[in-house]
């Protein structure tokens, strides 16, 4: 009895000892590039291809504040956080009322529409800029936050649509039935059912789009000529001549505009964990 | 519910239709450019500007340059184009931009006071970014850029590894380069670097040597399919990658380094020569300001034709030819090349001065890269290129050898295979 127990804990410890330490090698291999990344923006431009150490000889903090002034990273940091709130706050509104309305109703042309929707996410970003750029210059929104914000909501539209379509779907139909009988409208039904029952998505949602602004600068070169208007990316290229990088600095304004990106994670993790094991598709 | 839905298609539709204005002429010009490491002296030399001509001049930056690239077709197509700006596209499309009136003819505000802008400028450079009579691009001929600065393409030599092997001067020939690549490997230095991961650079110092050996007209005719890859000039053309490869002159992977990698090799110390262009001072500067260095062209292999190498306009701003400002974008772009302006630029930027005046207050080194302009070249400026999968060809094939896959012979036949398909592929298409 005691042998078959030893054997039994020895097979569980030794496959959680395999299991964590395979996992250990994957957050390693995640972690690392943050660890080198914060490693670089501690050198100089002379040391980082020399010192091959995995902590630097000679720390040099003030990458950060070069980094901070000489990127005129106040501004576009501030600016990065009006984009990536908005363009957020938008693409839930719209993507979830949208979700709402292909999942719960019935009107002409719905399935066409949808599908339209999704075809949409296979158009590369790049591949729209052209027509973008003259559209917007016809509505006169070229180098305006509000044309940068439309644009950047209509990129994030199709997949939100998709992701909570599907989890709308999955809601019973009886809870829609006993709030209508309780005196709900569509749009009451919507807001007190449907946005707190597809909380988990919703926060893939922001996370995924959170991402996708903060990261983003094309669209931005090419919609934004004031560069007062131009998000947090701009201001790391700088650091990139068209010959030479300044590696040191660049990496110290990268480690600053990862944070509050990291941070989100950190604060929805929760409800994204939920929203990804399967909730969001049943 | 249907009044309202009306009221928003026209207004919807009255903005999609657009009710801008022309734009009319002003006092404030608006330049776009990719060049980060020139941002802040064009800044400078901007309001300096104001300051002498009351005229505001606006430098905004877009890079990366693939970014500046989509937003110039963007906003050519949408008809936003600023009063001056760069077009990073091959020439080909050059030519569609100025075929759409998009590009001014620079030549007579250049030939205005006896050529005096003209002839200020290094003429290499300003062919590069002319039309000749008659070119295949359906352009009326004229000069339609303003390079700011130039660049070619030479070697480099560490002075104090060539002096830890005992070398006291550079090579001036390719047999002793070769004896001063074995000398170097003798005492541990890795005689040589290039980023060769990069077919253009190959191909650049495979020129400079086709140059040497046959001179320009037998390189042409080699295009026109009138002289074989398989004829012994060509073959030690490729023998010159053999005799590079049989010595251990080259650094372990030259032929997967990129450009970037290969600058900091020898930045660093890691290589005694290097193959690299005139932007290389700015760059060794930022990664090893210390660092000690001399420019010398590639030695030659022959004495029957001189060496040539490619050298040519750097960055280039045309004129918006739609632009109600457009003299005064000349005027600025005049002022801005003007000897005073471009010692400005060369001393902030490491880069060699378009006017060739101004170089005589550049750095010694920018100094003798300046020196190899008089005996440059550049394919744009060349009366025909070859067949770009027959250069792809030439070029894997310097690879193979460098790697010793294949003998100079072996890749000279092949070569001229495919030169020959292309040929015939040509005909079919011309028949």
């Amino acid at each position: 009895m005691n042998g078959k127990m030893n054997r039994y804990v020895f097979r569980k410890m030794a496959r959680s000892t395999l299991t964590h330490t395979f996992l250990m090698g994957v957050a390693i291999t995640c972690l690392f590039p943050i660890f080198w990344m914060v490693r670089c923006a501690l050198m100089t431009n002379q040391t980082v291809f020399v010192d091959e150490g995995l902590i630097p000889h000679h720390l040099d903090f003030g990458n950060f504040a070069r980094a901070w002034t000489e990127g005129n990273f106040a501004v576009f940091f501030l600016n990065s956080v009006v984009y990536t709130t908005c363009v957020v706050t938008g693409i839930v509104i719209i993507s979830s009322l949208a979700a709402f309305a292909f999942s719960r109703l019935d009107f002409p042309g719905k399935n066409v529409i949808f599908y339209m929707f999704v075809a949409a996410m296979m158009i590369p970003l790049p591949g729209s800029f052209v027509p973008l750029f003259v559209l917007m210059t016809k509505l006169h929104l070229v180098n305006t936050r509000l044309g940068y914000i439309l644009c950047m909501i209509n990129v994030g539209l199709s997949l939100s649509i998709l992701i909570l379509k599907t989890f709308f779907d999955k809601m019973p139909h009886e809870l829609e039935d006993a709030a209508r009988i309780d005196g709900c409208s569509k749009i009451g039904i919507w807001w007190h059912m449907a946005l707190p029952f597809a909380r988990p998505a919703i926060a893939v949602i922001v996370i995924f789009n959170a991402l996708n602004v903060w990261n983003e600068y094309i669209l931005a070169f090419l919609l934004l000529d004031n560069s007062n208007l131009m998000p947090l990316q701009r201001g790391l290229m700088v650091f990139q001549g068209a010959n030479g990088t300044n590696y040191p600095v660049l990496m110290a304004g990268l480690t600053m505009a990862a944070i509050p990106i990291i941070m989100v994670y950190l604060f929805m993790q929760k409800y994204i964990v939920k929203g990804l094991s399967g909730e969001v598709v049943g | 519910m249907r009044v309202g839905f009306a009221i928003c298609t026209c207004i919807m539709l009255g903005a999609l239709a657009g009710c801008s204005q022309p734009p009319r002429p002003s006092n404030k010009l608006v330049l776009w450019h990719w060049m980060t490491d020139r941002q802040s002296a064009l800044q400078k030399l901007a309001q300096q500007y104001k300051q002498e001509t009351g005229i505001d001049v606006d430098i905004q930056l877009f890079a990366p340059s693939e970014a500046y690239s989509q937003k110039i077709i963007a906003a050519a197509q949408a008809d936003v184009l600023p009063d001056i700006y760069g077009i990073l596209d091959k020439k080909s499309i050059v030519a569609d931009f100025i075929k759409a009136g998009l590009v001014t003819d620079l030549t007579p505000a250049m030939e205005a006071d006896g050529g005096r802008w003209k002839n200020s400028l290094f003429s290499k450079a300003l062919a590069d970014k002319s039309f000749w009579p008659g070119n295949i691009y359906g352009v009326p001929p004229g000069i339609y850029g303003v390079p700011i600065d130039v660049t070619n393409e030479q070697m480099l030599y560490n002075k104090k590894l060539l002096a830890k092997a005992g070398i006291k001067s550079p090579p001036q020939t390719f047999d002793e380069f070769i004896r001063d690549a074995r000398m170097l490997r003798r005492v541990g230095i890795t005689p040589f670097v290039s980023g060769w991961g990069e077919l253009w650079l190959l191909d650049c110092f495979a020129s400079n040597y086709a140059f040497n050996i046959m001179g320009p007209e037998k390189i042409f005719a080699t295009f026109r399919g009138q002289v074989k890859y398989t004829d012994p000039d060509w073959i030690r053309v490729f023998q010159v990658f053999a005799q590079l490869r049989k010595n251990g002159v080259p650094m372990d992977g030259i032929v997967t380094k990129g450009n970037k990698y290969a600058e900091q090799d020898f930045a660093l110390g890691r290589a005694a020569f290097a193959f690299d262009g005139s932007w290389c001072v700015n760059v060794y500067h930022e990664m090893n300001p210390n660092l000690d260095y001399g420019v010398i062209p590639p030695p030659p292999v022959s004495t029957e034709y001189p060496l040539m190498i490619w050298g040519s306009a750097g960055s280039t701003f045309v004129v918006n030819g739609q632009s109600p400002n457009k003299d005064k974008a000349i005027a600025f772009l005049k002022w801005l090349t003007a000897k005073k302006q471009q010692v400005v630029l060369a001393r902030q930027t490491n880069n060699l001065p378009s006017n060739r005046e101004a170089l005589i207050s550049t750095s010694p080194v920018l100094s003798e890269f300046a020196q190899g302009m008089d005996r440059s070249t550049h394919p744009n400026i060349w009366p025909l290129n070859e067949d770009p999968t027959v250069s792809e060809a030439f070029d894997r094939g310097l690879q193979a050898i460098l790697i010793g896959e294949k003998t100079p012979e072996q890749v000279a036949a092949q070569v001229e295979q495919v030169k020959e398909q292309q040929m015939a592929k040509k005909r079919e298409q011309e028949r």
